[in-house]
């Protein structure tokens, strides 16, 4: 899986937010909200390019105090949003 | 011959045959001296179209804009009316020197589309927007009406001119937004005002945002944060996908959406709506 191109990670009012402003994404005409957890995992999905669930819930499990099927499962959740949004494929 | 002229304190110069000039009129409000330095140059000339690769292209009831990169890099922009090619502006990387080929038809319409995506991309980077918006003045500070084509913004705004004293047009098409160093948004009247020509030199401070959407009935509420960015980003020209663009475009509108009172309003197009506004928002 990869973030789509033209997506970037927006600070708006103190909010992590994610806009499409790339040639590829210039008509997505939505903002996506992140909570800090989902925008740290943002940025670790860009700097791999390609990933997995299992990439973000290892890399999770780094990061946070979590059990790994607990990571697993926030993790597939969560690129089942980004999925269905469109900022994923 | 060169002219210079003064937005919203950017100084820009435009330099051409006299005939060009002839057809400026709504530019001489906002004529200025010579400067050393500007925000950007344009040089209106004849000659031939240059080659370029399309990259995306914009299409509003027959006015085709078509974006593109020359083999070198440098960003083109040609203008259609009714199929026919009205102008090719050829841009520096960074927007500063610019040069229009002009055709024998619709010269005008090409000088001003140049001069208003010139403007916006150069001084995007400046902490200022140029908005598609109406803009009204009411005891000494600027009030802005957006929402999409057909809305009603310039509706809304006679309304207000109509029924409140003391409210004058700022302008109703393309106003301009900066930042001042001291941190306070002001608007300024532009050269470019849409079907109403209204070429003021004139600037107050931004003392609220009212994005416009039709109803029938009339109700006003707030919006904040990301609700009320949303609302700022599809009413400010820009050219997104050019990342240093996006970044100047987002800290200004960043800075509105936290520091400006930014509404939504649903209305019929009558005098309650001009009173419920006016009432709430300067208050």
């Amino acid at each position: 899986m990869q973030i789509k191109s033209g997506f970037v990670l927006r600070e708006v009012c103190g909010e992590k937010v994610i806009v499409g402003e790339g040639l590829d994404a210039i008509n997505f005409g939505k903002l996506l909200s992140l909570n800090e957890t989902a925008a740290w995992l943002w940025k670790q999905a860009k700097e791999m390019g390609d990933f997995s669930v299992d990439d973000l819930a290892a890399k999770l499990c780094e990061e946070y105090e979590v059990l790994a099927d607990d990571a697993k499962a926030d993790v597939a959740e969560m690129l089942d949003e980004w999925k269905q949004v469109g900022v994923v494929e | 011959m060169t002219n210079y002229y003064t937005v919203a304190g950017h100084i820009f110069s435009v330099c051409g045959e006299e005939e060009i000039f002839s057809r400026m009129d709504n530019y001489a409000p906002f004529s200025s001296g010579a400067a050393e330095t500007v925000v950007f140059s344009l040089s209106v000339e004849g000659g031939e179209p240059p080659a370029y690769v399309e990259e995306i292209r914009q299409d509003d009831e027959g006015q085709v804009i078509i974006c593109g990169r020359t083999p070198a890099g440098e960003p083109v922009f040609e203008y259609r009316w009714g199929g026919k090619s009205a102008g090719w502006l050829i841009c520096s990387a960074d927007y500063v020197r610019s040069r229009l080929v002009v055709t024998d038809g619709y010269q005008k319409l090409a000088v001003d589309n140049a001069l208003m995506v010139l403007y916006a991309l150069a001084t995007a980077r400046l902490q200022t927007a140029l908005f598609h918006a109406a803009a009204v003045s009411y005891k000494d500070c600027a009030y802005m009406f957006l929402g999409k084509s057909g809305t009603g913004k310039s509706t809304h705004a006679r309304l207000w001119q109509q029924y409140i004293e003391g409210v004058e047009l700022v302008n109703d098409d393309n106003p301009v937004v900066r930042i001042m160093d001291d941190g306070q948004a002001w608007v300024f009247g532009s050269p470019w005002s849409g079907k109403t020509p209204c070429y003021r030199p004139v600037s107050y401070p931004l003392k609220g945002i009212v994005l416009l959407s039709q109803a029938p009935y009339n109700k006003i509420e707030r919006l904040r944060g990301i609700q009320a960015y949303a609302a700022l980003v599809p009413s400010i020209s820009g050219k997104r996908w050019d990342e240093r663009i996006a970044d100047g475009l987002h800290q200004t509108e960043n800075t509105l959406a936290s520091h400006v009172p930014v509404w939504h309003l649903e209305c019929l197009p009558d005098e309650a709506a001009a009173r419920i506004c006016n009432e709430t928002i300067s208050a």
